[in-house]
């Protein structure tokens, strides 16, 4: 049989070719369509918008940069700044040190290492909002468990206002972030262990290396990408804080605890509504916080662990 | 053999160095938790005298199941995520497949718009959407809600259910083809049945980030009779203020429903919930 008898008619290479387009296109419009409607749409706005002053209810007006250089005059902004990146940077080096050591502990062949993981897991399933509240109820300083032990404990010198004192809000927060997120960055090392093959480890303790230098030569080295993965998603957590925050300080005591998410919110919906909302200003805000979590984004996609996800 | 005898007894202590590690953070991780439990089931005077209630006291959960309005806002936050995750489920599947099944101009270069839709924090989107739905006049309404969740949702669940597609044998849908099936019977027929796990994941994950989710729920909804859960709880906190037996009440109930999915599906929620490691 030739060639030239099996090929089709224009007509037919016309609809192939159609089809080919037309196929693809078919499946992908529905999730198209909701991505254009819900975040492209959106985004553009906002975009707009952060050129723009407007109180939701007269019309908006032009005004350039105005809202970018009110922000870098903006003491509360600057202190939102500061707030952000102390708790990213905190939050990112326990949360990435601590679940890496005890994935590790409970990498070691140990009996109940089942029964760890499952009870440190446990607070991941929990919302933000629900641990926040639950947390608030533990740090009150007159009814809350944390000082009622203290003092039954007769050390009453020791307690305190917790997240209504300005130097320890942040750390308190710090503290239950850690306490949420353990089991989550737990599990990850925890996975990316299982998948270092067990004989680099046992060659290893044939030529004398000890737990710790296993550790240090075989486990960090093969993890690396891993890590990375860890670090950029705590940070951009970091950067994007909220929830947790908004329930249990609203961003208080005097912005002591205001992150640029919780500015954002206090700026574009008043607390309950009683300050006039500058949506423009608002979503300059919410700009900065894109701008800085597309930069740790495009981090971990250049890490490339993007292309290794597996269900 | 008294080398041996002292490597064991090295080995000994440092295995109990361990577990009293271990255990001591067990107490730490779990104690929130534990008393929160506890708390819940004691008479109000109780609170503060004692970790261990004295009779087990559970007329605390019928005190707020209804004063809280639970049922309502457990339904609410029911009804959200079932329109969510059903509109991402079906989208992202056919997005995904055709990612990673089909050939055809710009594939790629699409696929990198849907990727960086992932990147895009809930707050830069949170205004316009506010002034978006209000426009549609979708807001305060649950389907609007549940909408406004979709857009960073289906691309990250496209981007899952790609990977999942790929790691299916191309050869099946060939075969499949010769038997003179069309696409879309491949895709129905052999590829959809294959990818219940991929699904299993995806629904988890996406069902999950719902039912938690805070800052467009406490936004888009108003009336608080329409309020999902978790708005719903952080607008009673002011009304039982130091009320601790009823606020630990109504925060189990309310974590009730996902720790049971949890404790029934452990492994794929596991997995569903690590996936999101991957996310932008």
């Amino acid at each position: 049989m030739t060639v030239s008898s099996v090929r089709p008619k224009s007509e037919d290479l016309w609809m192939t070719q159609l089809k080919k387009f037309l196929l693809p296109a078919a499946f992908l419009f529905p999730a198209g369509f909701f991505l254009a409607a819900f975040i492209a749409v959106p985004m553009i706005q906002a975009i707009l918008l952060g050129f723009q002053r407007w109180n939701g209810i007269e019309p908006a007006t032009w005004v350039g940069l105005r809202n970018y250089e009110n922000l870098l005059q903006d003491k509360v902004f600057w202190q939102s700044m500061g707030n952000v990146v102390y708790y990213t940077v905190a939050t990112t080096v326990f949360q990435t040190t601590i679940p890496l050591l005890i994935a590790n502990i409970l990498n070691s062949g140990l009996r109940g290492s089942t029964a760890f993981r499952f009870l440190y897991f446990l607070p991941v399933i929990i919302s933000l909002t629900i641990t926040g509240l639950l947390w608030r109820m533990i740090y009150e300083p007159n009814f809350g468990v944390l000082n009622e032990m203290l003092r039954s404990l007769g050390l009453r010198d020791w307690t305190q206002l917790w997240l209504a004192d300005r130097n320890l809000v942040i750390p308190c927060i710090i503290a239950v972030s850690i306490w949420q997120s353990l089991g989550f960055f737990m599990m990850i090392f925890f996975a990316a262990m299982q998948g270092i093959p067990q004989d680099l480890y046992e060659s290893a303790s044939i030529d004398g290396a000890n737990v710790w230098h296993r550790f240090r030569f075989i486990t960090i080295p093969m993890l690396r990408s891993t890590m990375t993965v860890v670090i950029v998603l705590n940070t951009i957590g970091g950067i994007r804080a909220f929830d947790q925050i908004w329930v249990m300080t609203t961003g208080g005591p005097n912005h002591a605890s205001e992150t640029l998410g919780t500015y954002l919110y206090r700026t574009a919906f008043g607390a309950l509504g009683s300050s006039n909302p500058h949506l423009g200003y608002a979503t300059a805000i919410a700009i900065v916080i894109l701008v800085f979590s597309l930069i740790f984004s495009i981090i971990q996609i250049r890490v490339g662990q993007v292309n290794e996800v597996e269900l | 053999m008294i080398a041996t005898d002292q490597y064991r007894v090295i080995q000994r202590i440092r295995e109990l160095v361990t577990y009293a590690f271990l255990i001591l953070l067990s107490i730490v991780m779990a104690f929130p938790l534990l008393w929160m439990v506890m708390t819940s089931v004691k008479e109000q005077r109780e609170v503060f005298t004692s970790f261990l209630p004295q009779q087990l006291d559970f007329s605390n959960y019928e005190r707020v199941w209804h004063a809280m309005d639970l049922p309502n806002h457990l339904g609410n936050s029911l009804y959200v995520a079932g329109i969510n995750v059903a509109i991402v489920l079906v989208t992202a599947t056919l997005a995904g497949y055709a990612f990673a099944r089909f050939e055809f101009p710009g594939r790629d270069w699409i696929f990198y718009v849907f990727l960086a839709a992932m990147m895009i924090p809930g707050q830069a989107i949170l205004i316009p959407m506010f002034q978006y739905l209000k426009s549609l006049d979708l807001l305060n309404t649950h389907v609007g809600l549940a909408l406004s969740m979709t857009g960073g949702a289906i691309s990250f669940a496209t981007f899952l259910m790609r990977a999942f597609f790929r790691t299916l044998p191309f050869e099946l849908g060939d075969a499949g083809k010769i038997d003179g099936c069309s696409e879309w019977a491949v895709f129905w027929y052999v590829y959809l049945p294959l990818a219940r796990p991929g699904i299993a994941t995806v629904l988890i994950f996406q069902f999950m980030g719902v039912w938690n989710e805070f800052m467009f729920s406490t936004t888009f909804l108003i009336s608080p009779k329409l309020k999902t859960i978790q708005p719903a709880l952080y607008q009673v906190i002011g009304r039982y203020s130091v009320d601790y037996t009823a606020l630990s009440a109504g925060l189990l109930l309310a974590i009730l429903p996902i720790l049971v999915v949890f404790l029934l599906l452990q492994k794929q929620f596991i997995k569903g919930l690590t996936a999101g490691a991957f996310k932008g």
